[in-house]
């Protein structure tokens, strides 16, 4: 009695497909699911990688947030004997930076269009700019007068340009991957999540940087 | 594709992770999410099982005043150890795992997002766990600042090693936080994305509501942590002067950090509890959710509130009067969108047609001991009165009273009631019910004292204390001992069922969903086709279709 | 009809009742809480127990109310054994929800208030930061004392002792003495690590920051020899981080003072100091790498650290 009310009542709620009912299936619904199907790993995939960098940007922020209130809450901010940052060099790394994304939105561009050698051109120009970038910093470190042990600037100062331009040298690291993979053949066909979000990446590497650019250079 | 149907007419050909024929797989770099589910499940319950030995030992040194069992150093080890893999190598990965087993069946996905990502993230694990446990046996021993880690405490470092016990610590939670971070993003994309056909954000079943909103915690709550532990890190193993107050640092600024990110965590833990209560009373009810909609939206309205109160565990740190007035009526906020689950809950209950089935048993428990912790986290909320008890057993008692109280209680009846899916067989309900008894028994004795004497003013991390507070110390430890042996029937009857438990059939608690839909344990891809969702969840005594099938389209 | 009827208005009554029953337990409970702090020793400690009973009270009507409901249908609402049917597919109810969101929205403002009102009258913190939000301090409980104005009384927090010196006496103790019925003014300092100043008969609590001087008031109301804790966890002897705070007539206090002047400053006794000392000696001690206690303070007052505290 028990077993016969329980399936019964199974029917009437889950109508739990039989098996061989699949073969019944609108066989054109089937192939569209496919299809969609790749499509929607790629959009996935977007997805998740624009989830991962607002978390990322949580990172950048809290780091934000230390500095602003030590600088506000610091007796003596700079170390003994230290005036203030030089802002010219760093101005023109900001800017070479900062075209360079745009540089890298016209390398998509390019490759949306299938016209492969404008993409890697642009591409490499991108890379070129993110590398002189790094290299302006690495100067600008190497002739500071402070470390990272002097105090809190120092520790800040190099906490913040050195996570950043960790950013920007896996963004540059990514780009050389997305080229070298630009000469597989038929490689970029399809869809170019690799390439699009190595941009997206790219631009978040920017906006923090301008934040960053702001807080230690130019807000005194 | 095109050999889906015929895969379909053969399903008894397919791997069927969790039947307990083939065990070697949970050793392997599966990407199936089920498998990793109780990867998941199992690693973590180990390291519950380690973590709760070292109470063991704990509650051992605390029967009597004197610090006599262990030496100083040790306890203050054993309790930083205690908490910290309670919370990282425990809470978090069986969450995880529940989460990874249930929310791609639930919500008529195949699979997770990211499937490899997700094996990534779940062998990120054992290897920090291995970590941890490690750290016991390098000198100087592990951590012993507590699992805030609060400098300058932290960053002491007596053996004046560079890999020292905190160094080691530290390095943990930041690869926990690696694995968690890949573990939400891949949640998060699984059910914004990949929710079967008809499935909109309203016919979704709460458990996967709750584990969103714990996830999306995770995304904004833990970058915060790992910027104070790279701080931390930066300061005890280079001397920068972040956190250092010789040097000019600020050790309030970590708190801060610390629980920014750890004051929300605590609702990451216990909201998929939530989830897990939403399922189950309905079940055993056998009635609808009460207020299906407004108990889901909750748990995001909790996930918002959870970011603006962390200064609560700081009300009698370095802060000002208005900071603690401020954190003290955000906190108490909290109690609005809790109190609309819990009436629900009860809502939901009255009226059944009940069945104590070890599951509800635990379900049932666990919301009782919730609402007294709730109670008293309301009251440590209020600044005034925290400023007594804080940093005292009243807070030890609170938190257990949740966090084993709910939390564990809450996985014991998630485990039980999904058991049969898990395995394809059922578990054995005497000895459910034996574990109910002494579990529910044992976690009221353990920690029910400890409020009065927190109250009286014990402080916490004592090995020793004054004579005044034993009685209550010895009846702790007596809950506490009668808490481990409880264990013992849990895991006789899971490992003597999973072997060769009575086969359950596919759905024993005539439950409405998606997961109870396919065979037990569930095929590799879950589902043969992708199910059309045309009803709410929780349909009981109604006669309304969960899903439309095949048959149906013509 | 009629039957009916009478049903209907017995269950309200029944639920009336029930209601009534709780509340009067739970105002037992409220007021048994007094029981389960030690005795009020301070101005504060008032406030706070009232605050605490008022918790109480509220928290016990909300936990029986929902347990005693769960408790009810487990109890009488048990499906029969046999029986595979369903219950009645209710799937909410409108008025029912506004009304649990509500009621506890209003229960917390209430409670929320009271503790501020509460903190606002303890005015414990000195300058930490904006004072106090309001200015409701017109009737707040350290008028009741007598203000004499006095320099801070020094407390010096380090791992693993207090000390506290009394600047205008040039007096140090390791055990603190506070005329009663008068306005205690202290200021917290941290050599070293966290450490937290803490009485429980006085309810107050304040962690002590290193690099930070943390002006901290109350007004002990109640003569007696209490207990001060390190609360804020600060290593390895946290544990035994105690002392000793003793309330007295401000004529003992002043022959106390004077006493303790004439005296010539000795290392007291430390515990944390002498476990460690203890331990050292001991070749096979159990124990892991520890921070070195600071040495005995040098004291012109030295408590015997024997446990004599109410
Ligand atoms: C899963 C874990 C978990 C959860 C869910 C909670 C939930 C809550 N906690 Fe708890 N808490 C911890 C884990 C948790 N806590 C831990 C681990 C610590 C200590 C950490 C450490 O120091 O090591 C801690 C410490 C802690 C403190 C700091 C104490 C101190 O250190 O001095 C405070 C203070 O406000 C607090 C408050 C609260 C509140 C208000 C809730 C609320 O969410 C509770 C809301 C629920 C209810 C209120 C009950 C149901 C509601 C109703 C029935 C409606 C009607 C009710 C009213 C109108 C009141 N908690
Ligand atoms: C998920 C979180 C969680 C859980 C489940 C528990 C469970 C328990 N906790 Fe935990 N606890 C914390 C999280 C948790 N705790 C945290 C975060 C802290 C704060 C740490 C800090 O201050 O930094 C804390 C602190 C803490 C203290 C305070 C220490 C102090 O301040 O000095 C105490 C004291 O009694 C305690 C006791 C217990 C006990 C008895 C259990 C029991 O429930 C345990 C039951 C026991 C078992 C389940 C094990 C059974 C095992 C066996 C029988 C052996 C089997 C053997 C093998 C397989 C080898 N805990
Ligand atoms: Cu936790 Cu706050
Ligand atoms: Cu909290």
């Amino acid at each position: 009695m028990a077993m016969a009310a329980t399936n019964r009542w199974l029917q009437t709620h889950l109508r739990r497909s039989d098996p061989v009912s699949t073969t019944n299936v609108d066989q054109s619904l089937e192939v569209a699911t496919v299809h969609a199907g790749e499509h929607e790993e790629e959009d996935n995939r977007m997805f998740g990688f624009i989830v991962f960098l607002l978390s990322e940007s949580v990172i950048f922020l809290s780091f934000f947030v230390g500095y602003i209130v030590y600088k506000l809450s610091s007796a003596e901010w700079y170390p003994a004997g230290f005036e203030g940052l030089e802002v010219r060099e760093p101005l023109i790394n900001t800017i070479v930076l900062v075209s360079s994304s745009f540089v890298i939105y016209f390398a998509e561009r390019f490759l949306h269009k299938e016209n492969l050698w404008g993409f890697r051109i642009f591409w490499l120009l991108t890379m070129a700019m993110g590398s002189f970038f790094l290299f302006g910093q690495a100067v600008e470190w190497l002739h500071l007068p402070f470390g990272f042990k002097d105090g809190l600037f120092g520790g800040t100062f190099y906490l913040l340009t050195g996570f950043h331009g960790l950013h920007v040298l896996t963004g540059v690291l990514l780009q050389g991957v997305m080229l070298g993979r630009s000469f597989i053949p038929n490689n970029y066909a399809g869809g170019e999540y690799g390439v699009n979000a190595t941009s997206i990446f790219w631009h978040f590497v920017d906006v923090i940087w301008i934040i960053l650019f702001i807080l230690i250079y130019v807000w005194r | 594709m095109s050999n889906a149907s015929l895969e379909a007419l053969q399903p008894s050909l397919q791997p069927q992770p969790g039947a307990p024929d083939n065990w070697k797989r949970f050793f392997t770099f599966s990407t199936d999410h089920k498998v990793i589910g109780i990867q998941y499940i199992v690693t973590a319950f180990v390291f519950f099982l380690f973590a709760g030995l070292l109470a063991m030992v704990m509650r051992g040194e605390l029967l009597t005043p004197e610090a006599d069992l262990v030496d100083r150093t040790v306890y203050n080890g054993l309790f930083t150890m205690h908490g910290t893999l309670m919370l990282f190598m425990w809470t978090f990965p069986m969450l995880n795992g529940l989460a990874n087993y249930l929310v791609p069946l639930m919500i008529g996905a195949r699979d997770m997002a990211f499937p490899r990502l997700n094996a990534a993230a779940f062998w990120l694990v054992p290897v920090f766990g291995v970590i941890l446990t490690a750290s016991f046996f390098i000198p100087g021993g592990p951590s012993q600042s507590g699992w805030w880690a609060y400098p300058p405490v932290s960053l002491q470092n007596p053996t004046g090693n560079l890999i020292n016990g905190q160094s080691m610590w530290i390095l943990a939670v930041a690869l926990s936080g690696i694995s968690s971070i890949m573990g939400a993003v891949n949640i998060v994309t699984t059910i914004f994305r990949m929710r079967a056909p008809g499935m909109g954000w309203f016919k979704m079943p709460v458990f996967c509501w709750t584990v969103l909103a714990a996830q999306l915690i995770q995304l904004f709550g833990l970058p915060a942590l790992t910027a104070g532990a790279v701080m931390l890190l930066f300061d005890l193993t280079v001397g920068t002067s972040f956190f250092n107050p010789e040097l000019g640092g600020d050790p309030v600024l970590y708190q801060h950090f610390f629980w920014f990110y750890s004051h929300p965590a605590v609702y990451v833990i216990i909201l998929p509890i939530f989830g897990v209560f939403s399922e189950i009373f309905p079940v055993y009810s056998r009635k609808p959710l009460f207020g299906y909609p407004v108990v889901a939206v909750s748990s995001l309205v909790i996930t918002g509130l959870s970011g603006i109160v962390w200064v609560h565990h700081m009300f009698a740190s370095g802060t000002p009067g208005w900071m603690r007035m401020l954190f003290m009526f955000s906190t108490m906020t909290i109690s609005v969108p809790t109190g609309i689950k819990v009436f629900a809950w009860v809502a939901t209950v009255w009226g059944g047609k009940i069945r104590l089935n070890t599951p509800m048993l635990f379900a049932l428990g666990g919301l009782i001991m919730w609402v007294f912790a709730g109670i008293t986290g309301i009251m440590l909320a209020s600044a005034p009165f925290d400023i007594h008890v804080n940093n005292t057993y009243f807070v030890v008692g609170h938190f257990h009273y949740v966090i084993y109280g709910a939390v564990v209680m809450g996985f014991y009846a998630a485990i039980y009631h999904w058991f049969p899916k898990m395995t394809g067989r059922m578990y054995y309900e005497g000895l459910g019910k034996l574990h109910f008894v002494l579990t529910f028994i044992g976690a009221n004795l353990n920690f029910f004292p400890m409020h009065p004497a927190g109250l009286m003013g014990m402080p916490r991390r004592v090995a020793s204390y004054d004579p005044e507070f034993a009685f209550w110390n010895v009846l702790a430890s007596l809950g506490g001992f009668l808490l481990g042996v409880s264990t013992l029937p849990f895991l006789l009857n899971m490992l003597s069922s999973w072997a060769r438990g009575p086969e359950a059939g596919d759905n024993p608690w005539r439950a409405i969903g998606l997961e109870w839909m396919v065979s037990s344990p569930p095929p590799h891809e879950n589902f043969d086709e992708i199910p059309v969702v045309v009803s709410r969840p929780y349909g009981y005594g109604s006669d309304e279709p969960l899903v439309a099938n095949a048959s149906e389209k013509e | 009809m009629f039957y009916q009827r009478w049903f209907k208005q017995r269950w309200i009554l029944v639920v009336i009742g029930l209601a009534i029953a709780d509340t009067v337990l739970s105002i037992w409970i409220g007021q048994q809480s007094y029981r389960w702090v030690p005795p009020q020793a301070s101005a504060e400690s008032i406030l706070v127990d009232d605050l605490f009973c008022l918790m109480t009270t509220v928290g016990s009507l909300i936990f029986f109310g929902v347990v005693g409901t769960l408790v009810y249908s487990m109890i009488f609402q048990r499906s029969p054994k046999y029986d595979t049917s369903d219950g009645p597919p209710i799937e909410g109810n409108l008025k029912l929800e506004v009304i649990w969101t509500v009621i506890p929205s209003i229960v917390i403002v209430g409670i929320a208030f009271a503790s501020y009102q509460t903190y606002d009258r303890m005015e414990i913190l000195g300058d930490i930061g904006p004072k106090s939000l309001g200015m409701a301090t017109a009737n707040a409980a350290p008028m009741t004392a007598e203000v004499v104005k006095t320099d801070p009384i020094e407390v010096r927090a380090r791992q693993w002792a207090w000390e506290f010196y009394y600047p205008e006496q040039a007096v140090s103790s390791t055990e603190l003495h506070l005329p009663v019925n008068q306005r205690a003014n202290l200021k917290l300092t941290s050599e070293d690590v966290l450490h937290g100043f803490f009485v429980p008969a006085f309810r107050i609590k304040q962690d002590i920051i290193p690099g930070r001087e943390i002006d901290f008031e109350f007004t002990p109301i109640r003569e007696g020899r209490y207990r001060v804790r390190d609360s804020d966890y600060s290593g390895t002897y946290f544990a035994a981080n105690q002392s000793t705070v003793v309330v007295e007539s401000a004529a003992a206090y002043q022959d106390w003072l004077a006493m303790a002047a004439a005296q010539s400053p000795t290392p007291a006794q430390n515990r944390a100091y002498r476990e460690f000392q203890r331990s050292r000696e001991n070749p096979n001690s159990q124990g892991w790498a520890t921070v070195e206690p600071a040495a005995p303070p040098v004291v012109n007052y030295a408590s015997s650290d024997e446990e004599s505290y109410e």
